[in-house]
């Protein structure tokens, strides 16, 4: 088996896989609706508008050290 | 809110924003010249056709206006609103670790030497003359430092931060980063030649590890990519920011952006071929390069509608606010383009659309259209919060607005004709099989489309100037406001 | 698995370079080194021909000249034989140009000549009318860096094993040997005289007198390397 072989089998094997995780992740997404951590997805936009220092993260890090 | 401790620093990203004025209108500046220079080739030596000329000519100004836009206008713009945007998501200050401020000015001072070198050198004709990445390696290097710089930049402020989850915006300024670094160094792999003949000739030329159509390959899955990743990406993580906060409106589907994303990852770097059709590379790639140019609208789409939808119920904002002008016009363009280069993309398209002026009006209304208007709407929003003032003139932005759109307009029109006209006629045979013109008949006859560009370049370099105006009149006698007026939509005086 | 990747900024950048590089891996590398092979007949470029390489580089003749010749007939009509890999294995950079603002020069060798290229450069107007390429008269005055070009004839040798100095098969079954001198003071020669050659047929009497006196002016380099594309 040459080398180009070996390259059309990869490529076919990564494609079906990528392609096979975008689908699952379309899945994932609109089926739990919410992240490991129980915030729904859609919650994150307001990372955008609620962006103020003293404003309550949605999702707080624990930043002890 | 007196006594609050800790603010947001926003000193590197006022850096950034005044250099990507002062580059941006030279950079627009010498694109509308070279416009004019090709309507009138008299301007080239406007100034004597003597030892200055070498500087007035189109070929050497040509790369000084491609690549101050991109990486002196663009990237700077980007950096600008990463310094803003990268500590609000992530609801960490700067000022919180004196190591992030020291990394963030040496970027911008590193980044503007290199600027000042870049541009010297292209004038001197030093370059390596690959499309976007002309720069040796001296500069290269000089380039790498700047970009690993911002990345120590981005995990720091991600490894202090409160929010936990990366909002959608990270996630384009990462993806920007990575691929830009994986791109910027493979295409440039090059060999210093004094150093391989151990001292002779000029110290800072180098030859391509890459030859012939293995250059060109790499090159082009740079060139297209660098497009990708400097012009699309971090100005997706921008309007993701600003026009959701902007408005008051939250994105119109979170879910949709984070699907988007992955997908604009992974097809985007397959078309690259579509620069290289009917080239000498193999025939297999540039059918992918074609396939996936035209799977590329999907992801793009997503993002694009997205933003429109994000301003479902709202839209009187549009008409009433410039700001939101600026961005949903933005995003139409991007739709526009996104459409266009899938199109041009076609083998049978391209093989009239390639070498031509087409693909020059298709860049621009992607990078006039999409780029500039993101940014400068960007720069709107984080003025006055960076001031605490009111935009100084809301009467100036929506004139500038119209010029520009108008400037746009007149470009993409005519080159569009041009190139048309031009890929048919070189194309023509007579009745005997013969050309039907000599290849001077197909350059005479775009004259006048070069004189209308010239114009639509020169309306648009207007507006820009209106816009610095704007900028440096608010940042010194905007009106001083309140940070409860600065929450959402942005103050501005008539 | 999602879950943890959001979460985890590390490996979600992990994820996002994986997803970029893909691309790249497999449209770059499976026909590398068959595209690297030069054709019968293609030979590396001489000292004076990569200096006016160097000096169409240098002035960016590539913005707006292509120098790749697509398989369509208006196209072999017009520029000659369409392009092939084999005939590009020794150009660092590839000079394909994005832009046809003005013709082809693939095979511009072919069919133009030094004293047209000589009247061009000095007054494109006078030789094309309605033509907008600017004149080029700083070429008639710089010089060429020789030394430069030498310094990477000697870097691919080494680096890449461009067969200076070897034989190289031609179309016809002889062989032709391209000379890279063993010192900077012998190219420098070499180039002078490839020089004089070229100016055997100009007429711009600077650009004599210069090579007399055993300057070379960057517009004879641009000239040979002109010459040289067939």
């Amino acid at each position: 088996m040459g080398i180009a072989e070996l390259q059309s089998y990869g490529f076919l094997t990564v494609t079906i896989f990528l392609t096979v995780a975008l689908y699952a992740y379309i899945y994932h997404l609109y089926k739990n609706r919410k992240d490991a951590d129980g915030h729904d997805y859609e919650d994150y936009a307001d990372l955008a508008l609620n962006d103020d220092l003293s404003d309550t993260p949605v999702n707080a890090k624990n930043r002890d050290k | 809110m007196e006594n609050r401790p800790l603010e947001y620093d926003y000193s590197v990203s006022k850096l950034f924003i005044y250099t990507s004025l002062g580059i941006g209108f030279v950079g627009m500046l010498v694109g509308v010249i070279i416009a004019w220079e090709m309507a009138f080739p008299a301007i080239n030596t406007i100034f004597g056709d003597g030892a200055i000329a070498e500087y007035t000519n189109f070929s050497r100004l040509r790369v000084l206006h491609t690549d101050s836009v991109i990486y002196g206008f663009v990237l700077s713009g980007v950096w600008a609103t990463w310094y803003y945007v990268g500590q609000r998501v992530l609801k960490v200050s700067m000022a919180e670790s004196k190591t992030l401020m020291y990394v963030g000015y040496a970027h911008f001072w590193i980044y503007l030497f290199a600027a000042v070198v870049l541009v010297i050198s292209l004038l001197m004709g030093i370059t390596q003359s690959k499309e976007y990445a002309e720069f040796e390696w001296p500069l290269d290097l000089g380039i790498t430092t700047v970009w690993l710089l911002w990345g120590a930049s981005i995990a720091g402020l991600i490894g202090l931060r409160r929010e936990k989850t990366l909002y959608i915006s990270i996630w384009y300024y990462i993806a920007t980063f990575l691929a830009v670094a994986m791109l910027h160094l493979l295409n440039n792999l090059a060999i210093p030649t004094y150093y391989a003949s151990n001292g002779i000739g000029a110290w800072y030329h180098s030859v391509s590890m890459y030859a012939g159509t293995n250059d060109a390959l790499v090159q082009w899955w740079f060139g297209h990519n660098a497009v990708a990743f400097v012009l699309t990406t971090p100005i997706i993580a921008m309007i993701y920011y600003f026009l959701p906060k902007e408005s008051g409106q939250a994105i119109y589907s979170y879910k949709l952006s984070l699907l988007s994303f992955w997908g604009l990852m992974f097809i985007y770097l397959w078309a690259g071929g579509h620069h290289i059709l009917f080239s000498t590379v193999p025939d297999w790639v540039q059918t992918l390069g074609s396939v996936f140019s035209v799977i590329l609208i999907l992801p793009s789409w997503g993002s694009a509608i997205n933003m429109l939808l994000t301003m479902k119920g709202e839209w009187q904002q549009v008409a009433s606010n410039p700001i939101i002008k600026f961005m949903v016009m933005g995003s139409t363009f991007y739709m526009f383009s996104t459409l266009e280069g899938p199109i041009q993309a076609i083998k049978s398209v391209n093989a009239i659309a390639h070498f031509t002026d087409w693909i020059i009006g298709h860049v621009h209304d992607g990078a006039l259209g999409w780029v500039v208007f993101m940014i400068m709407g960007a720069v709107y929003h984080m003025i006055p919060r960076l001031y605490g003032r009111e935009i100084y003139s809301k009467k100036i932005m929506a004139t500038q607005f119209w010029i520009q759109t108008l400037g746009i307009v007149l470009y993409f029109t005519s080159m569009w004709i041009a190139g048309i006209t031009q890929g048919m006629m070189w194309r023509a045979h007579d009745e005997f099989g013969n050309l039907a013109y000599s290849f001077i008949d197909t350059v005479t006859v775009l004259h006048p489309y070069f004189v209308i560009r010239a114009v639509g370049g020169t309306l648009y370099l207007i507006g820009f100037a209106m816009f610095i105006y704007n900028v440096v009149m608010t940042a010194r006698n905007g009106r001083r406001v309140e940070a409860s007026e600065l929450h959402n939509t942005t103050p501005m005086a008539d | 698995m999602f879950h943890w990747l959001e979460k985890n900024p590390f490996f979600f950048a992990l994820a996002v370079f994986a997803t970029i590089a893909f691309a790249g891996l497999v449209e770059i590398i499976p026909n590398f080194a068959q595209s690297s092979r030069p054709l019968i007949g293609t030979t590396p470029y001489s000292t004076l021909e990569l200096a006016g390489r160097h000096v169409y580089i240098k002035n960016s003749c590539n913005a707006c000249h292509s120098q790749l010749i697509r398989p369509f007939k208006s196209e072999t009509d017009r520029y000659g034989d369409y392009s092939l890999s084999g005939e590009y294995a020794y150009d660092r950079p590839f000079l394909w140009g994005s832009k046809r603002t003005g013709p082809d020069l693939m095979r511009v060798g072919n069919y133009r000549t030094t004293d047209w290229h000589e009247n061009h450069m000095w007054d494109p107007e006078k030789v094309v009318p309605g033509t907008i390429m600017p004149a080029y008269r700083w070429m008639f005055v710089n010089n060429t860096d020789v030394d430069t070009a030498y310094a990477e004839m000697i870097t691919v040798e080494k680096f890449f094993g461009v067969p200076y100095n070897k034989p190289v098969p031609m179309k016809d079954g002889s062989t032709k040997t391209i000379k890279m001198a063993d010192t900077l003071h012998q190219a420098r020669k070499d180039a002078l005289a490839e020089a004089r050659i070229i100016v055997k047929d100009m007429k711009h009497q600077d650009v004599i007198d210069a090579v007399e006196v055993g300057r070379i002016p960057e517009i004879v380099a641009l000239i040979a390397y002109m010459n040289s594309l067939k």
